[in-house]
């Protein structure tokens, strides 16, 4: 027990007199929530706009205003040629072009007119928003005009009304800043323990550490100790910065969320130091854990739903341990549920840390650089 | 010359003996645009769904067809209670629920409105935006098809808005990831790596065993940087064969040009990475200090998310990184296919980065040991 105690005693001062990665560590989450959670918006309005208005009449210019008023679409450009609104869409100034032919008016008059709304589809996100924003609003002008010519007192016959739960202005900073905060977690325990077990390694401290009587694993409980007081600190920090910059619920307890946590920082201290046995140097640490984030960033729910995924990659992202994190984290912060609904999740992060810290300990056969 | 000649000679030496290195570097490309390529979806389809249908007619099943065939909502569970599909809903189990009052038919006959609950998990912005819009769609639709019906409308559509998506026109979701994701590995290879390759020689002692022959900085650094010039290249290659025989990403422009102006990414990329290298005092904070520009790279870019939707501050901060206009080049000349021409400004803006990091990391760069 002494000598667990030494080592973490060792490893906290060591942590606190490296002051760029101390200062790096707790930096880093709370620059990284504010850029995603200005940064992103899955909702795109304002997209710049080139209308080429052959009709110039009262009726275009009524559904010019319609497509202003919806949000979506900025004027931005009027062009005087086809030619123009090409030379827009293909610079890239414009991301949709609105294109009214001379007859419009007279036409719509005669009961039938056509628009053409050419959309630069090589932006998925924002064609798609521009498509169906588009085509929301040739439905309604088109009801209204059907229901003036008809006199149609109906009330709409299908009353769809749509409820959005947790989250009813859809705001996307909600979603991201619990899931980054798992990733931030996840790398930073990651990076920490495999690099710093990897550096000492290489500079010869560890061979120093292995002549005195000490255990395998009375070392790495050394090791794990501070990283795991680190990630709580980190877990606060993310928590003060969501909620009062961003205003993200806490709707669950917070001390189940802490709770819960723990399995994962757990998890990720595993898989930090089995990456350590294997990396022969802290360049390779830094590759493979790397190379373990990078897919954790995009397959696990992380920014793009895994219900879009083919189930080959569904079944892939199963493998790492955030993919569970992100359910509980979310869960817990914006639905407000508990234990109870996440038991899943927080087995399979129970199984992830054992099986994980099993295999670190078992290999860190006191090898020497 | 000869000298600098002597420093690349020893880089790629080097190189090739670092077996792990080398296949992680032109492994990784692969590997990451296959698994992003087929993972990153940015249409939902088949969102689960719970129904709890009090009504039981032949119009509630009519809707829940119609919600069924408009490919979004997966009919996965049937409740059988308001607290059934709030349990299917907080666990996660399903993504919407949709409640039918008992009278629904009734509502329906005698001509409206026939309210039906469509409640979303708003917790997950993508999924939910699409549930909402697909839910109101449908409504839309079928409210039209009855008032139609009962008045026995003959004309067209009043407003017949044809939409024509350019460049992308099936909306696929990987020919706007994967022209963004070569942008991606490159920073990647060329910021990080050079940043930790330079920071690993001054930590082994080997930078200073270089700095007492005659070379110059400025030789040392044309012999490093130009192997990994060669080695962003070979990632494009690898890169870009993927995306054209995997996901057969077009590439409608000249791809002579793409790779001319993927040069002065290069080395602006590069030039950030030996900046990086000339601060960081080991090889830890060398990554450390790469992250902080990967990360901006991945969010505020344009890689995934539109450039169009950010707060002005942060849409500055983005044109601060050189890979926002690399985007724009790389999705230009493979989607768009136009040329130079319209791509002057983000070339210039490259070059400028280019020049400018660059003389700052060979000044910086005063022959300093760890």
């Amino acid at each position: 027990m002494n000598r667990i105690l030494a080592i973490i005693r060792k490893e906290f001062i060591q942590l606190i007199r490296d002051r760029l990665t101390l200062g790096f560590v707790l930096m880093l989450p709370v620059i990284q929530l504010l850029l995603f959670g200005y940064g992103i918006q899955t909702e795109v309005k304002h997209i710049p706009t080139a209308v080429f208005d052959q009709s110039l009449t009262t009726e275009s210019r009524d559904l010019i205003d319609t497509f202003r008023n919806s949000g979506y679409f900025n004027m931005n450009y009027a062009a005087t040629s086809f030619a123009g609104v090409t030379r827009l869409i293909g610079s890239g100034q414009a991301k949709v072009g609105i294109i009214f032919p001379p007859d419009f008016a007279k036409d719509l008059r005669r009961g039938g007119a056509t628009v053409q709304v050419i959309v630069d589809a090589s932006d998925n996100l924002v064609a798609n928003q521009a498509v169906a924003a588009a085509n929301s609003i040739s439905q309604v002008k088109s009801l209204q005009v059907l229901v003036q010519k008809y006199g149609i007192t109906d009330d709409q016959p299908y009353d769809i009304e749509v409820r959005p739960w947790y989250n009813p202005d859809g705001i996307a900073a909600y979603y991201m800043l619990p899931a980054l905060l798992g990733m931030i977690l996840s790398m930073m325990m990651m990076l920490q323990t495999a690099v710093s077990i990897v550096r000492e390694r290489e500079r010869g401290t560890m061979e120093q550490l292995l002549v005195t009587p000490i255990k395998s694993y009375e070392l790495m409980i050394g090791k794990v100790v501070p990283n795991f007081v680190l990630g709580n600190v980190l877990v606060t920090i993310s928590l003060l910065v969501a909620s009062l910059i961003f205003h993200v619920p806490i709707r669950g307890s917070l001390l189940q969320l802490y709770l819960l946590t723990m399995f994962f920082i757990t998890a990720s201290l595993g898989m930090g130091i089995m990456i350590s046995n294997f990396a022969r140097n802290q360049m390779q640490a830094m590759q493979m854990t790397f190379f373990v984030l990078l897919p954790s960033m995009v397959l696990t729910g992380f920014v793009f739903p895994r219900a879009g995924m083919p189930k080959v990659i569904y079944y892939i992202s199963t493998i790492f341990p955030v993919t569970f994190y992100f359910d509980i984290i979310r869960g817990v912060m914006l639905k407000g549920i508990g234990f109870r609904y996440l038991l899943g999740q927080v087995s399979a992060l129970l199984v992830f840390s054992v099986i994980f810290m099993t295999i670190a300990i078992l290999n860190f056969k006191k090898k020497i650089a | 010359m000869r000298r600098i000649l002597a420093i690349s000679r020893k880089e790629f030496l080097q190189m090739s003996r670092d077996r792990l290195t080398i296949s992680i570097i032109l492994m990784m490309p692969l590997i990451q645009l296959i698994l992003f390529g087929y993972a990153i979806q940015t249409e939902v389809k088949h969102i689960s769904t719970a129904v709890f249908d009090q009504s039981l007619t032949a119009e509630s099943r009519d809707l829940i067809d119609s919600f069924r065939a408009s490919g979004y909502f997966n009919m996965n569970y049937a409740a059988t209670s308001y607290a059934g599909v709030t349990r299917l809903i907080d666990s996660g189990q399903a993504r919407v629920g949709i409640i039918f009052p008992p009278d629904f038919a009734k509502d329906l006959r005698r001509g409206g409105p026939a309210p039906v609950q469509v409640i979303v998990d708003a917790s997950d912005s993508l999924v939910a935006n699409q549930a909402v819009t697909a839910a109101n769609s449908i409504g839309q639709v079928k409210s039209l098809q009855v008032l139609v019906q009962k008045y026995g409308i003959t004309d067209d559509q009043p407003y017949d808005i044809e939409v024509r998506p350019w460049y992308n026109p099936d909306g696929i979701t990987a020919y706007y990831m994967i022209p963004a994701l070569l942008g991606m590995i490159v920073t990647m290879t060329m910021t990080n790596l050079t940043a930790v390759a330079i920071a690993r020689e001054r930590e082994r002692g080997t930078l200073e065993q270089l700095l007492v022959t005659p070379l110059r900085s400025y030789e040392l650094m044309a012999g490093k940087v130009v192997p990994n010039i060669a080695l962003g290249y070979a990632q494009i290659t690898v890169s870009l064969l993927v995306a054209s025989l995997v996901f057969h990403v077009p590439v409608r422009g000249s791809l002579l040009l793409l790779y001319l102006l993927t040069m002065f990414f290069i080395a602006a990329a590069l030039g950030m990475g030996i900046m990086i290298s000339n601060i960081a005092r080991n090889q830890m904070q060398a990554m450390q200090m790469s992250y902080f520009i990967l990360l901006p790279s991945m969010v505020l870019t344009g890689f995934v998310f539109p450039r169009a939707g950010m707060p002005k501050i942060i849409y500055y901060l983005s044109a601060a990184i050189p890979q926002t206009y690399y985007l724009e080049i790389i999705r230009g000349i493979m989607l768009k296919g136009i040329g130079f021409q319209y791509l002057f400004g983000q070339v210039s803006t490259l070059l400028v980065f280019s020049l400018v990091f660059l003389a700052i990391a060979v000044l910086n760069f005063k022959k300093k040991i760890a």
